[in-house]
């Protein structure tokens, strides 16, 4: 199937200056999203997922910069962006982004009605009724009820719930092409993760929206995600359609990462957890980044850093192991169990 | 709200009236013989007697007690014993009072007008150099004891200006000096809390949000930023109140200004004891209202809270 690039990332490397020392956020990394597609970037904290994305919002904090690589949208290139006005012709209107504590995404002092409004204000020129009567029509579409009555009411009178929809009806507001949701239900209660998860597919569905979801629960990803991307250490590791990363995983890191779902823990045995930290990114990194904390790995991987490797024309990964000269490494045995367990929660979730 | 008023307005009496019984109860403590002037040893025992029947002194402290209140209540605080024997305290209070408040509320007036624009550029600039100017000023007024730059003020802005030394009512130019050395403190005070309030605010995710819902800088600063940092600001104004009419004593005494400056230690080392009780109930009662004030106009501009929920919910 043939799709159309929304947005590219090209060969990107952001850089932080931190105490007089520069620290290598984002190497070298390049990335397609394609229009109307859902896809989640995960990875353990400090990844450097949420960076990655706020660069395409250009809300990179200010010790931050894009030191190479371009991330071309709609015929521009906003890594080259500095200014706010350019900046304005993408915020909001062309790319929006759901932030992952509702509590304290909204300002207190300020109606519902009047945070929708800003957006609309800002983006379409909306004012007065015409601005009000869109404000409650996105809040209906985000499935808050009464929303005459809501619209009136200021954050504290709302529960999370209801604030991550009015956060999401936000972002809505101007008919946005690409939704980034920055781990949209990590603060929300277990029962409430669900709801907003189907309420971003829903809207995704009604207005084509292409969906960037950060999280680093992989429950949250297999119910979601068409296309998943692993981050390491600053560099997507691998990346494929959902299916081909859960079933048949090729970097080593991605195979630690599904190890540790709780959910194929034995009985009676400890969970898995990854051995060792991640790499210092104020160092240099050698090789693969991930070498030091893998068992298996192979002594070429402390040495040259990897190519990707095509597994299929939509799934690659950079390892060693996928090299014709590499020796047959098998994925953790465990990790093929994946399949039934996701079976049994589809079926779960029919019923 | 009005329900939410006049409680909190017979709580303020109950306030002040626990607050001026003290105050008189204290004072009926006092050694007699601070009532009876320089030559109290070699007065006689009838002299002596007499001296405090005329202040009412021989009665038992709740008969006093009930004299001081009925008087109050027709509106009468009474004739200052000392301070200026036998004339009334209104009288000596209201022009003196009418001074200190006047030059106060300008000073009050300049500080805000000063403070929340250095507060708020100093947070905006936060780390460069106008906020490091900022704070640099902040500590130098509130580190330096205020006499030293009050003096300097006096010095080396009279000379060669025009501007007169002391204070004359008749000539606003000289009231120039006391303002500004009124307001220094206070400026460097309202700077400091905007700064750390609007700081505060900056690093919100709701001002994370509104910059990623496409707002501009320059809105978000004023909208959400400035706006919600002066919520707190809101309440700490009208509490300053009471310093405007309290007045100060060292910037009343450099400038010779009749104002209230000092007044009520004055009285109570001189055991004036009318108008120790007249002061501090004035006082107390300006004090609580500042209090209240501040307290209905951050419900005015806090929508969290509800003053009339709080009502019911006790």
């Amino acid at each position: 199937m043939e799709q159309e690039v929304i947005l590219s990332v090209k060969d990107l490397n952001v850089k932080f200056s931190l105490r007089g020392r520069v620290l290598h956020a984002i190497r070298d990394i390049s990335l397609e999203l394609f229009k109307g597609e859902s896809l989640a970037i995960v990875g353990e904290s400090g990844s450097g997922k949420t960076v990655l994305t706020k660069n395409f919002i250009g809300l990179l904090d200010k010790n931050g910069w894009v030191d190479s690589g371009e991330i071309l949208y709609g015929g521009m290139n906003l890594a080259g962006f500095t200014t706010e006005k350019e900046w304005a012709q993408i915020r909001g209107k062309e790319i929006a982004m759901v932030m992952q504590d509702p509590m304290t995404s909204l300002n207190p002092l300020k109606t519902i009605g009047w945070q929708i409004e800003e957006a609309l204000r800002q983006h379409q020129g909306l004012a007065g009724s015409a601005a009000k009567k869109r404000a409650v029509e996105i809040l209906t579409d985000v499935g808050i009820p009464e929303p005459e009555r809501r619209y009136k009411q200021y954050p504290h009178e709302f529960s999370g719930g209801m604030r991550q929809r009015v956060v999401i009806a936000i972002a809505m507001a101007c008919n946005p092409k690409i939704l980034i949701c920055d781990e949209p239900t990590t603060a929300l209660d277990v029962t409430i993760q669900a709801q907003i998860l189907d309420l971003i597919h829903d809207l995704q569905k009604k207005y084509r929206l292409t969906t960037i979801y950060i999280t680093h629960d992989l429950g949250v990803v297999a119910n979601v995600a068409d296309r998943i991307a692993v981050m390491y250490a600053g560099d997507i590791v691998e990346v494929g359609t959902c299916n081909e990363v859960f079933y048949s995983p090729q970097h080593p890191y991605t195979w630690a990462l599904l190890s540790s779902l709780p959910q194929l823990g034995v009985k009676g045995e400890e969970l898995y957890s990854i051995k060792g930290t991640p790499p210092n990114l104020f160092n240099r990194i050698r090789g693969d980044a991930f070498a030091p904390r893998n068992p298996q790995a192979l002594r070429v991987d402390f040495l040259h850093r990897p190519p990707y490797f095509e597994v299929s024309p939509t799934h690659k990964a950079r390892t060693w192991l996928l090299d014709p000269r590499a020796p047959k490494v098998e994925p953790p045995e465990h990790i093929k169990n994946i399949r039934n367990l996701r079976d049994e929660k589809k079926e779960d979730a029919q019923r | 709200m009005l329900k939410y008023i006049l409680q909190r307005f017979l709580r303020a009496l109950l306030s002040l009236f626990i607050i001026v019984t003290t105050i008189f109860c204290l004072l009926r403590l006092m050694p007699i013989e601070g009532y009876l002037g320089p030559n109290w040893e070699k007065m006689s025992k009838e002299v002596i007697a007499a001296k405090l029947a005329a202040k009412g002194l021989d009665k038992p402290v709740p008969a006093q007690l009930f004299d001081f209140y009925k008087a109050l209540f027709n509106g009468d605080l009474g004739k200052s014993w000392i301070y200026r024997e036998n004339y009334p305290i209104t009288k000596i209070i209201m022009p003196k009072m009418a001074v200190s408040a006047r030059l106060g509320a300008m000073a009050m007036a300049l500080s805000l007008l000063l403070g929340i624009p250095l507060g708020a550029s100093m947070a905006r600039s936060k780390g460069k150099w106008p906020d490091r100017m900022g704070t640099a000023f902040v500590v130098l007024i509130q580190a330096a004891p205020s006499a030293i730059y009050f003096l300097f003020i006096q010095m080396y802005a009279t000379s060669g200006t025009g501007i007169p030394m002391l204070y004359n009512a008749r000539a606003p130019i000289s009231w120039i000096l006391p303002i500004i050395s009124l307001a220094l403190p206070s400026i460097a005070s309202y700077g400091m809390w905007m700064r750390r309030y609007m700081v505060d605010a900056i690093n919100q995710d709701y001002v994370k949000l509104a910059r990623a819902k496409g707002i501009p800088e320059r809105s978000i600063m004023m909208r959400h930023v400035f706006r919600n940092a002066f919520v707190p600001m809101v309440q700490l104004v009208p509490s300053s109140l009471l310093y405007t009419i309290m007045g100060s004593l060292y910037v009343e005494s450099i400038y010779s200004i009749p104002g209230m400056g000092g007044l009520l230690i004055d009285v109570i080392q001189r055991q004036d004891n009318t108008m120790v009780q007249a002061l501090v109930l004035i006082f107390s009662g300006v004090g609580i209202l500042g209090l209240f004030l501040g307290d209905v106009m951050m419900a005015l501009v806090d929508p969290r809270i509800n003053l009339q929920r709080k009502e019911e919910s006790r």
